[in-house]
């Protein structure tokens, strides 16, 4: 099994994206608990809602558009946990 | 949407809004005290041949508002001719479907203007293209100087915290820099906007 796995929001502050971070990292501390090392919220600008899961850019605004499906985001958590 | 008499007073006056902010209003009343306006901009909003209602969409947690909205302000202030009401974006989702940036996003500021009548009689979104234009110069231009920051298009998250905050830092000086240009690009823009169809 692998180690912990940290997951890092990237999220505009000046784009009122506050909302949808915290949905999305309530919805990972709710599925994953403690087998997250943790969950590091960043503010940022530009527009930015990255998440990397293990150092792994899984979803990016930029790349992607818009924000992540949430399973997206818990299928690359699972992923990573059992890898 | 149709806007009316009725439906524009329902907005906020300029100081009612900043009133109701819940944060920013110290960077938004310290943006309004920055802003420099040359007479001669004055004078043209001064001379238009009658006052113009304005309809702003707004959020106070929104950079581009807080940066852009005092310049219209201060406008509206020195010359007397823009009849400012502001709404808030995500209670006036009817007035923000109108207005869509490129069809598609919910981009603010948006400023329009209106005769006394409330025809429309144009619009203005979010930040003029010159100033992204000179802001995405200027931080391609720090990449280049920081080889510590990475590449401009690699996620902030992969660089050490420390070096994040120098990022962030490099970045505010910049924005703070082009301020004084970004302002007159605004004013310019409006002016330009104004004096074309309200003549």
């Amino acid at each position: 099994m692998a180690g912990p796995v940290k997951v890092r929001i990237t999220y505009c502050a000046e784009c009122g994206y506050e909302p949808q971070t915290l949905d999305l990292a309530k919805t990972l501390m709710l599925e994953f608990g403690a087998e997250l090392s943790s969950i590091e919220l960043i503010p940022w600008d530009g527009g930015t809602f990255d998440v990397s899961v293990a150092g792994e850019l899984v979803h990016s605004m930029r790349r992607e558009g818009g924000f992540p499906e949430p399973a997206t985001i818990k299928d690359a958590v699972r992923a990573r946990l059992r890898s | 949407m149709t806007m009316d008499r009725p439906r524009f007073a329902q907005g906020l006056t300029f100081d009612a809004y900043k009133r109701q902010m819940t944060r920013n209003r110290e960077r938004f009343e310290e943006n309004e005290r920055r802003v420099e306006l040359r007479p001669d901009d004055v004078a043209a909003f001064q001379q238009l041949p009658r006052p113009l209602h304005v309809v702003v969409l707004a959020e106070d947690w929104c950079g581009d508002v807080i940066a852009n909205l005092p310049v219209v302000g201060r406008l509206a202030q020195a010359s007397g001719k823009l009849d400012i009401r502001v709404f808030l974006r995500d209670q006036n989702d009817d007035l923000m479907q109108r207005w869509l940036n490129q069809g598609t996003f919910k981009s603010i500021p948006v400023v329009v203007f209106y005769d006394d009548d409330f025809r429309e009689l144009g619009h203005w979104i979010e930040r003029p293209a010159s100033v992204t234009d000179l802001r995405a110069k200027r931080r391609r231009e720090i990449f280049a100087a920081h080889p510590e920051f990475g590449s401009p298009d690699a996620p902030v998250d992969q660089l050490p915290e420390d070096v994040r905050a120098q990022l962030q830092a490099e970045l505010a000086k910049m924005r703070d820099e082009t301020t004084p240009f970004a302002n007159q690009e605004v004013i310019r823009e409006l002016r330009e906007l104004v004096t074309r169809v309200a003549a």
